[in-house]
């Protein structure tokens, strides 16, 4: 499967019916060009094995020293509703279905402060209200 | 020819032919005791006999063969050349029983040319498994242990005869460090190149991987395998970094340089620590 000179090959393709889908690890070989982004790399892997790009799941690519070659993992659930279900939080995140509330470094510092001068059930209430 | 020169063919040919009679008359008597069962194979051939008589018929053909190839008759299909390579093969197989018996066979020669063995040698001790085995009676232990174990220092059991090293000097350890010291020496790179140079025997070309390098890459091997097994990807410590840095990247041309430290055998001290040191610090960069 080859499209602008980068060729996509899977190996140790395996279907795990517990998990509702099937995993295998992607060879991306695109010699004299840089590491292909995860989008192209879904978009290519729903052609090759005929579903939509968005139960695709990659991650993990490695490029080799040297260049020309990455390697990566793949995953193709049966459905989005599975993919929802068996999918850590952040790879979901990454695709956009789902969103995690991150205040900032600063913030989480104070909080802790503030529950440090509280003792049990009390340190949960304080978290709520910033004091001016 | 000159007359010397004919005079000389004529008694070297003599000599030759006094010489064939007197192999004649030896094979001869050696075919005789054979015959009349002088030497018993009743029991099976040994080990070393076998390859005794391997060797012989292997000569035997070389011989053949030479002999052809200065008459100039080809020797192309020759059985002589079928057997030899056979021989050649059983002796090659024969290789790893012999290194197995290298050491009774050493041994057995030592003894054979010193005539006995020294009484504190120290290859004679090896283990007793009857020392092993409590011959002492368990009843009273229990009782007394509370009081006896604090007056008593402790002894640890002796179970295997060990080598005495009590008695030994400075001196001797000094030289003890200094023969191991040489041993190390004769292996390094350059004197195994020089071997290697200087050996007359068939040259063996093997495909060289450095210690370093083999153990990096078994270690890469390993973590790829196990991180395509689980579907997950290692951080690679700084440390891991740094030494495939070291192996893959150009940092290795620094240390084509570096050789060992082969002072033991020049000069017949050992090696300063200080020099080591100064090795270390070079190889960084």
């Amino acid at each position: 499967m080859s499209e602008g000179a980068a060729t996509i090959r899977t190996r140790k393709f395996m279907t795990n019916r517990l998990l509702c889908r099937k995993q295998m690890i992607v060879d991306v070989l695109h010699p004299g060009k840089a590491t292909i982004p995860k989008t192209e790399v879904r978009e290519k892997l729903a052609k090759m094995y005929k579903t939509t790009p968005d139960v695709i799941f990659c991650f993990g690519f490695r490029t080799k020293f040297g260049g020309g070659k990455t390697s990566g993992f793949g995953l193709i659930y049966d459905s989005l509703d599975f993919a929802k279900k068996f999918e850590p939080k952040y790879r979901l995140q990454r695709h956009g279905l789902l969103e995690i509330k991150k205040s900032g470094r600063k913030q989480r510092k104070e909080r802790k402060n503030r529950q440090k001068k509280v003792r049990g059930t009390k340190k949960a209430k304080v978290g709520a209200g910033k004091k001016k | 020819m000159s007359g010397e020169e004919v005079g000389e063919a004529v008694s070297l040919l003599e000599t030759v032919e006094s010489q064939t009679q007197d192999v004649t008359k030896l094979v001869d008597h050696l075919h005789q005791k054979v015959m009349e069962g002088g030497y018993s194979t009743s029991k099976g051939i040994s080990f070393l006999e076998l390859k005794y008589q391997l060797l012989l018929s292997y000569l035997i053909d070389l011989t053949y063969i030479t002999l052809q190839k200065s008459q100039g008759s080809s020797i192309q299909g020759d059985p002589a050349v079928e057997r030899l390579v056979e021989i050649r093969t059983v002796l090659e197989k024969m290789r790893p029983i012999d290194k197995k018996l290298k050491y009774q066979v050493d041994k057995v020669v030592r003894t054979a040319a010193s005539g006995g063995t020294d009484s504190s040698d120290p290859l004679r001790y090896r283990a007793n498994p009857d020392n092993l085995i409590n011959k002492l009676e368990d009843v009273s232990e229990s009782e007394s242990e509370g009081e006896e174990k604090k007056s008593k220092l402790y002894q640890p059991p002796k179970l295997t005869a060990m080598h005495y090293e009590g008695d030994e000097t400075e001196q001797d350890r000094d030289q003890k460090i200094l023969e191991r010291a040489k041993k190390r020496a004769l292996s390094t790179s350059m004197l195994r190149e020089l071997r290697e140079e200087l050996n007359e025997g068939p040259t063996e070309i093997r495909e060289t991987t450095s210690a370093q390098r083999s153990r990096a890459e078994k270690k890469l091997r390993e973590r790829t395998e196990y991180e395509e097994e689980n579907f997950m990807r290692f951080s690679v410590s700084k440390k891991d970094k740094n030494e495939m840095k070291k192996v893959a990247g150009f940092s290795s041309l620094n240390n084509l340089t570096h050789f060992d430290d082969i002072s033991a055998l020049t000069e017949g001290r050992t090696p300063q620590a200080g020099s080591s040191k100064k090795r270390k610090q070079s190889g960084k960069a």
